[in-house]
């Protein structure tokens, strides 16, 4: 098998450069993992949503402490410098999407009837900032509304009052319905991911192996020798299929250390099966890079375009739901969104029926076709390159 | 002489195509698949009517107060619902596992609410029934202390909520955390620009290429020739930026403010910037050509990264908790003078910012100059 | 186009062979070109250069020889002031070198040990910018240009890149580059390492018509043959110093070795041997696998007193050949080394 040692030869002369790859791959995975990975949230009971909020009291009066226990039920506050540039910088980052402040005097405003209002700065017409209107409003109207028919009332018992009156909470059901393990776990991010970490390490490593490979002279020699032309691919296939499988499973164990408790699933599986289907055809399709490409500089030009491009516009970076219905439909010319599709599938997988995996088994055959062609693709453009260069 | 070197380096440096796609090319397919990943973000913060029902049962029908105001906010532009009448709790529950609607009312002694999740929405519908049910023992609790409330006009003021905020805008800006995406990707394409810098160097560095020494041979000042050679590098890259600045302007609507005057400076400084750091580590490092480009490539990279290129959140975290690092990083410092001209009304920052990186230019020139000055080589 | 370039030189010929009758007549009374004296360069503990003088006057064709790593390059480069260097003073055209030297720079021409174009630019670019940085004005360049083109036969390649040029013409194009603004001095840093044969004659051919149009030449080189056929004067150096210095003939003179003469398919016994070695004018006699070397002083009739030998004595012999010393013959007299390890 001298042209299949002469690969992994190769291979092991890029060692240092493809690990140094993967190690910044699993680097940046795990971040991006776990900071898009939403907190698990328990299903069984129903916890208010809090919002960020800065709030900046230019007076303490008993009636805007008891504001600011209130709105704690609904709000996480954020400390802040009172200086422009840190409030604007900390609303610009979402490090607060509400920033509110009370002028002076205006409990006394308020008790008396008067007009005077809040100030609050927010990202323009966002929910948060609608759900902490309703919070804010609610305790000052109920506030004006004490103090104009009970005059008598100091500020403390308002405060006492309001407390009771807010006190009570309605009672919320939540409809559970079965949810996955898997669904919005590290793991998700993680295999979803993986779409970028392996594109780039199988394209730049496959391809570097096929150009050397592919050198004019040396392929000739090659093609020159007494081996089959069948068995040169076919050793050149094994190689990369080889050095592809072994990517996949060095990308794999680390999500097996990372998040144990998805691994025990039946989602895991299928996750496993999917990546696998992508991981075959990246290669292919890095395969049939290297066979039309003759340059390696230009090489990490192409490799770049094409692992980030797809990774962008198919919802490894930013989930699909939050794409438009456009650049969906370009992705979907793209084995990534299918890939990408079928883990958001999986991760939601509760039974594993027929009706239920349909979906999920059609994207991956999409994933197959495409590994096909690419193969298909390449061989062919390999033989005709062979003969006419 | 200036000008003959001037256009033959000009002619050199633009056939270089690898660095003209690092530089042009990369940058503006990065800001479009931004742009493809990116649009809907914003969009997706924006609020959005709440799709709700009720459960239109005997209890509801007879609560006209509840339907009242459950209709009073679903209707107009600032609504707060779609509101949509189940007419049983099996429908309602349908709806809900079809994920037509975020969660349903049920009116009784008490409202209760229903929901499949928790979630933003969820927690404004029930916002909204704690404000209702409030409301109403409030007016319960002071009726019966004070019964002549009522006629005092109790339920009208209860009626009559008042808003007591007034949105004050933090600048004449959107704070659109989107666009810092854009402005460090313009910033990574500066810094890339320290590629067309340090091929300047090594053509006048007899002691890193034969092409230099013969250069140096010829009758010219080889500070005129370096000087030449960096001029065509520059305005190279700066037309590059401006495409892409037009790009990114025109063609994905990404907004620089309204101070363009600015941020051509900007730009211009940023070329500037790239060069001169590209000089710099070419000159300092004497080691081979791979040393210098990773050199390159992991502070452009890095710095991009830090600057929130990757990971937006990055940039705020530098600078809340490492702030000199936020100082010293060329790729944020540019990032923050485009932030600051778009968000903040006063150039403070902006001046700190391009204050900043021309000391970093100071600087790189300085050394280059020291280093290339030098005519005479210990070895070649 | 290529007509018109060939009266070109035809117009140019009278001048320069004006200059040649000049060297040849007055040859003493010719200022030096290049004088360097006592120039010394240390790299840490290594000596480059150790104390290296060389005069090198106008017209000549000048020889550096010496063994890969001897100082050559070295010797160039701080006769250029690319170098800097420890001791000793450079003098050309009879004025100090200098970095800004610029009047200086204006007539020299160098060629490059490695080829020193620029990938980006095509043929003609190449050696246009070169050509620039010495003639400002236009219409003078394009002449040059053109000439120099058509000097070093890249006529058909002029809008090619140097990325697609076979070796032998990129060295033509180094060439072009070092020689299109007509310098009175041309240094050549082993312009011919690494190319075919055939290239390689065009290229000393090149160098001799440079030195007609009147020229001075510094060649520097580890192929003895070609310093042989090409310099008029020869230096060799070996460890940064001057070891011998002179024409081809006066080198050749310095040593007594006159003429080698190997003798093929050879038995002899060893009294036979002692016999021969004791022939008139015969240096020494060695005898090695089947094959006698014989080595005899400067005379004339050496081959016939060994034939007379072998005929006298009955002993049967093959092939025979017999060898004038040459230049690796000089130098390995003096440092008891081969020129080329």
């Amino acid at each position: 098998m001298p042209v299949f040692k002469l690969c992994m030869k190769i291979i092991r002369k890029n060692w240092l450069s493809i690990s140094l790859y993967i190690v910044i791959f699993l680097a940046i995975a795990i971040t991006i993992s776990m900071s898009t990975m939403s907190e698990q949230k328990k299903s069984s009971s129903f916890s208010q949503e809090k919002a960020k909020i800065a709030l900046i009291s230019e007076e303490k009066t008993p009636l805007t402490e008891g504001f600011r226990q209130e709105l704690a039920k609904s709000s996480d506050f954020v400390k802040l410098p009172d200086r422009t540039e840190a409030l604007q910088d900390a609303l610009f980052f979402r490090n607060v999407t509400y920033i509110l402040r009370i002028p002076k005097g205006f409990t006394e405003d308020v008790l008396s009837g008067g007009s005077m209002q809040m100030e609050k700065t927010v990202v323009p017409n966002s929910t948060e900032n609608a759900y902490v209107d309703i919070n804010v409003n609610q305790y000052w109207n109920l506030a004006r509304i004490y103090a104009k028919h009970e005059p008598g009332a100091s500020q403390q018992q308002l405060v006492k009052q309001l407390k009771t009156n807010l006190s009570g909470s309605t009672p919320v059901t939540i409809r559970a319905h079965e949810r996955a393990i898997t669904s919005n776990s590290f793991s998700m991010y993680y295999f979803n991911f993986l779409a970028y970490a392996l594109s780039a390490v199988l394209i730049m490593g496959i391809s570097t192996v096929m150009i050397v490979v592919n050198k004019r002279d040396l392929s000739r020699r090659n093609f020159c020798s007494p081996l089959k032309a069948s068995s040169i691919n076919a050793q050149l296939i094994l190689a990369n299929l080889l050095f592809a499988t072994a990517s996949w499973v060095i990308l794999v164990v680390f999500c097996f250390f990372l998040d144990s408790k998805s691994f025990a699933t039946q989602n895991m599986t299928f996750f496993l099966i999917n990546s696998a289907i992508f991981t075959a055809c990246v290669a292919s399709l890095s395969y049939l890079i290297g066979n039309l490409m003759k340059n390696l500089n230009a090489m990490s030009a192409v490799c770049n375009v094409l692992t980030l491009g797809p990774c962008f516009i198919s919802g490894v970076f930013v989930p699909q739901e939050f794409l438009n219905d456009t650049v969906l439909k370009i992705a979907s010319f793209t084995p990534t969104y299918w890939y990408v599709q079928a883990n958001a599938r999986i991760a939601k997988l509760t039974q594993f029926g027929w009706s239920d995996l349909s979906s999920i088994i059609y994207s991956m055959a999409i994933l197959l076709v495409f590994a096909v062609a690419f193969a298909a693709l390449s061989l062919v453009i390999g033989k005709r390159r062979r003969l006419t260069n | 002489m200036f000008t003959h070197i001037f256009i033959y380096r000009f002619k050199c440096l633009i056939r270089d195509r690898q660095l003209v796609f690092w530089t042009l090319l990369f940058p503006i397919l990065l800001g479009t698949f931004f742009y493809m990943a990116f649009s809907n973000l914003n969009n997706e913060e924006t609020f959005k009517p709440i799709d709700a029902a009720v459960v239109n049962d005997s209890a509801y029908q007879q609560d006209s107060q509840l339907r009242m105001v459950m209709q009073s906010v679903s209707k107009g532009k600032d609504r707060l619902f779609n509101l949509k009448t189940a007419s049983n709790q099996a429908e309602a529950d349908n709806w809900l596992k079809q994920d037509k609607i975020d969660g349903y009312y049920t009116s009784g002694e008490e409202i209760k609410l229903t929901v499949k999740e928790t979630g933003i929405s969820q927690s404004i519908m029930k916002s909204f029934v704690d404000q209702y049910r409030t409301s109403s023992s409030a007016v319960t609790n002071i009726a019966k202390k004070n019964p002549k409330a009522l006629q005092n006009g109790l339920l009208k003021d209860v009626g009559e909520q008042r808003s007591y905020t007034k949105e004050v805008s933090g600048g004449s800006a959107e704070p659109n955390n989107v666009l810092n995406y854009f402005y460090s990707l313009i910033a990574m394409a500066c810094l890339y620009g320290s590629f067309w810098g340090m091929k300047e160097v090594t053509d006048i560095q007899a002691d890193i290429t034969d092409r230099a020494a013969r250069v140096n041979m010829a009758p010219v000042h080889k500070l005129e020739a370096f000087l030449a050679g960096s001029c065509a590098a520059l305005i190279i890259l700066f037309v590059e930026i401006m495409i892409l600045l037009a790009y990114l302007q025109f063609g994905l609507n990404i907004s620089f403010g309204q101070r363009t005057g600015y941020v051509l400076l900007t730009a211009l400084i940023g070329s500037v910037l790239g060069i001169s750091f590209g000089a710099f580590i070419g000159a300092v490092i004497k080691a081979g050509e791979g040393l210098k480009i990773a050199c390159l490539i992991v502070v452009t990279n890095l710095g991009s990264f830090l600057a929130g290129m990757m990971y937006m959140n990055m940039k705020y975290l530098i600078a809340t908790y490492v702030p000199p690092l936020a100082w010293l990083n060329p790729v944020n410092l540019l990032t923050d003078a485009f932030y600051a001209l778009y968000y903040y009304d006063s150039l403070h920052r902006y001046a700190l910012n391009m204050g900043m990186m021309v000391l970093f230019i100071i600087f790189f020139c300085a050394g280059t100059y020291l280093i290339v000055r030098r005519r005479k080589y210990a070895s070649i | 186009m290529t007509i018109v370039m060939i009266v070109n030189d035809q117009r140019h010929l009278p001048r320069c062979g004006c200059s040649i009758t000049l060297s040849t007549v007055g040859e003493e009374l010719l200022p030096l070109i290049i004088h360097v004296k006592n120039l010394v360069k240390r790299y840490g503990e290594l000596v480059a250069l150790d104390h290296l003088s060389l005069d090198i006057k106008e017209g000549e064709i000048f020889g550096l020889l010496g063994p890969n790593g001897s100082g050559k390059s070295t010797a160039i480069n701080c006769i250029l002031s690319l170098l800097s260097y420890d001791k000793g003073e450079v003098e050309i055209f009879g004025r100090k070198m200098a970095p800004d030297a610029y009047d200086i720079k204006r007539d020299i021409g160098i060629v490059m040990q490695n080829v020193a174009v620029f990938d980006e630019l095509t043929v003609y670019e190449n050696i246009d910018y070169f050509c620039g940085l010495y003639v400002r004005n236009k219409a003078e360049r394009k002449r040059l240009v053109e000439e120099a083109i058509a000097f070093v036969e890249l006529d058909d390649f002029r809008k090619f890149y140097p990325k697609k040029l076979s070796g032998g013409l990129l060295r033509r194009l180094n060439i072009a580059c070092g020689i299109a603004h007509k310098p009175k001095l041309i240094i050549l840093d082993e312009p011919t390492v690494a190319v075919d044969p055939q290239s390689r004659n065009k290229i000393l051919e090149g160098i001799e018509r440079l030195n007609a149009q009147g020229a001075t030449i510094v060649y520097t080189s580890h192929y003895m043959e070609e310093v042989e056929q090409l310099c008029s004067r020869i230096v060799i150096i070996d460890k940064g110093r001057v070891i011998a210095s002179g024409t081809n003939e006066e080198l050749k003179a310095m040593i007594t070795l006159g003429e080698k003469i190997t003798i093929e398919a050879f038995s002899i016994d060893a009294e036979q041997l002692r016999q021969m070695r004791e022939l008139p004018g015969i240096v020494s006699v060695e005898h090695i696998d089947k094959r006698l070397i014989i080595k005899s002083g400067k005379g004339t009739n050496n081959l016939e007193t060994v034939l007379d030998f072998l005929k006298t004595h009955q002993i049967g012999f093959g092939r025979i050949y017999s060898e004038l010393p040459t230049l690796n013959d000089v130098f390995l007299e003096i440092t008891g080394k081969q020129l080329r390890d």
